[in-house]
């Protein structure tokens, strides 16, 4: 049981404290399934994953097996990975192309648009036709798609998908103007798994104070080969609906977009060339803002999107309060010359995933925290077992915008969670709360 | 070793007991001068399906800067992932040699790699396609590659070593 307030904000000390059951609790992990996971959007897939016809991924996503395909009209479906008669999994393969799922226990057969095709034996129902329309599969009640990427909701009254993005759906638009001919998935995706609260992956990726400690032969490998790291005048956003963005300019440069020495000569060239044509295609201010800052932009409650020196999607799927999978996509522009994507590849893993030189030391830090805070847990003073994540709020008390290097996108992640998670003792506040907190961002 | 015909299957174990030595007693620099310059390190991603680094994603795809890198990283006390560092111990089978046309040799292996970390011990199960030279020095990398025969990473094993 918890029973102290989840989070605690006092606006008298400037202080903003997480309580650590949120990362621990088997109690608060199953309020999350129930009132955030099965009543939001979340992120499945993307639509070039399934690019043809009849193509398939099996895929859990909060916890439910479930298959997301193309059918064979080119129709895009997400169907619970289990078979309408007696609940085995109807599709045992993890990817594949088929026009017809068949169970290998009775024999059920379903196309890939859901229809009962073939019941061996049907005869022996009633009323066959009408059994076989009660039995097609079972779709999650809503699917629709951004710019390719592909979302669900377990709940059929959900607000529409592009209310649910707010903001957010700017950004991933921006990612798709980055070239003209627009952007794919890869084959080769990152299949981990995390020791660590999927909380604890989001904080991570909203927060730019961790980089120069954490990263720190990273930030030395970039360094010595001629790029110049900073943290100044970069900003963190709250996007409203529990989204985040962090905008940075002084990380790394961006394939294609800001060259820096590591990329080689050949990618100079080719980078001048694309920034003219992002120019002339899309006007010199939108060229700016998609060129030229890289985004990390989380989509609540499960994709993150590192737009960076590459793009990298990831997905969070909670499946213990201790434990995170992970999968991660690599996005890139249709059409791209072999040498430039080559580097693309290098460069991206170079630094994201659990191969690279960067994730690992995130990995290391949230499974970490997660190892730490037993440390308090049921501790003797409750106000012990809290995380601060205060930085920034004499800024934020007084409306000026909170920098990269703050906790301000964290905040308002756990502002908006503390509200969706349904729990009885949420939020505390003490003093007097602002009126209103920052939201957005304007693209001047 | 003069010629090519002159690899064996025995020579070629050798080199890889005497690599996995050098990994799980954490000799870095010797390990990195079994490398000619301009060599490679690859770890493709679970659901590897024999497609180019190049096109895809993949855990490793370090080119001769990028390992140097790796290896420099690897050193620091900075690198929080593995400072302490793992504890690892690898087992090495199954060694086929293939020399090719071009001078090179391909070196097929399977792998097990313990390691110790943290209160956890995963296992990483996996084989080598390793493409190697013949220099006056003896045998070296010229591309290493591991490939993991998991459909994913086990919860924690993650690959902030060299597998």
């Amino acid at each position: 049981m918890v029973d102290a307030p989840l989070v605690v904000e006092d606006w008298d000390r400037l202080t903003f404290r997480v309580n650590r059951a949120a990362y621990r609790s088997e109690d608060i992990f199953a309020q999350e399934r129930e009132n955030i996971w099965l009543h939001t959007w979340l992120y499945l897939g993307h639509e070039t994953e399934i690019a043809e016809p009849n193509d398939f991924k099996a895929r859990t996503i909060a916890g439910r097996p479930l298959i997301f395909c193309r059918d064979s009209d080119g129709v895009v479906h997400a169907y619970l990975n289990s078979c309408p008669h007696r609940g085995t999994i109807l599709c045992r393969e993890r990817e594949g192309s088929t026009k017809q799922f068949q169970c290998f226990y009775h024999a059920w057969t379903f196309r890939n648009s859901g229809e009962v095709s073939s019941i061996p034996d049907a005869d022996a129902y009633e009323s066959s036709e009408e059994f076989r329309a009660l039995m097609r599969l079972r779709e999650v009640p809503r699917l629709d798609s951004h710019e390719g990427y592909v979302f669900i909701s377990f709940d059929p009254d959900v607000p529409p998908l592009l209310e649910h993005l707010g903001e957010a759906a700017e950004y991933m638009t921006m990612i798709e103007e980055q070239h003209k001919g627009g952007m794919q998935t890869l084959p080769g995706v990152q299949l981990y798994s995390v020791l660590g609260n999927w909380k604890l992956a989001v904080e991570n990726a909203m927060d730019g104070y961790h980089f120069s400690p954490t990263h720190n032969t990273f930030v030395g490998y970039l360094r010595e080969s001629g790029f110049k790291v900073t943290d100044d005048d970069q900003y963190a956003y709250n996007l409203g609906n529990g989204h985040g963005l962090l905008v940075l300019t002084g990380h790394g440069g961006r394939i294609s977009m800001i060259w820096e020495p590591r990329f080689g000569e050949a990618e100079r060239v080719r980078t001048e060339a694309h920034r003219a044509e992002m120019v002339e295609r899309l006007g010199e201010k939108r060229a700016h803002y998609v060129a030229d800052e890289s985004h990390i932009l989380f989509v609540w409650p499960n994709l993150l999107l590192f737009d960076i020196e590459g793009l990298s999607i990831r997905q969070l799927e909670p499946v213990a309060p201790g434990r995170t999978d992970v999968r991660a996509w690599q996005l890139v522009p249709r059409n791209e010359e072999s040498d430039a994507r080559a580097l693309r590849m290098r460069t991206v893993v170079s630094f994201v995933g659990p191969g690279g030189l960067a994730t690992p030391d995130d990995i290391e830090a949230y499974e970490a925290v997660q190892r730490g805070i037993e440390a308090t847990a049921g501790a003797v003073a409750a106000e012990l077992d809290f995380s601060d994540m205060s930085r920034g709020m004499t800024d934020e008390v007084k409306g000026v915008q909170g920098r990269s290097i703050d906790e301000g996108a964290m905040r308002g992640f756990w502002r908006h969670w503390v509200g969706a998670v349904g729990h009885a003792d949420g939020l505390a506040v003490r003093g007097d709360r602002p009126a209103r907190f920052l939201t957005g961002r304007t693209m001047n | 070793m003069t010629a090519l015909e002159a690899v064996t299957r025995s020579e070629v174990e050798d080199f890889l007991y005497d690599e996995a030595d050098l990994l799980d007693s954490w000799r870095y620099d010797d390990w990195l001068a079994l490398f000619e310059v301009g060599a490679r390190y690859e770890i493709p991603t679970t659901d590897y399906q024999g497609w180019s680094p190049h096109e895809s994603g993949s855990f490793v795809d370090d080119d001769w800067d990028l390992l140097q890198a790796r290896v420099k990283r690897l050193k620091s006390r900075k690198a929080h992932a593995e400072n302490p560092h793992s504890r690892t111990q690898r087992l090495i089978s199954n060694v086929r040699v293939f020399p090719a046309s071009d001078g090179t040799v391909r070196v097929t292996a399977s792998f097990a790699v313990y390691r110790a970390r943290d209160g956890h011990f995963d296992t990483y199960v996996g084989r080598y396609d390793h493409v190697l030279v013949v220099t006056p020095e003896g045998l070296r990398f010229r591309r290493r590659r591991s490939i993991l025969g998991h459909e994913q990473l086990a919860p924690g094993a993650r690959l902030s070593f060299i597998l």
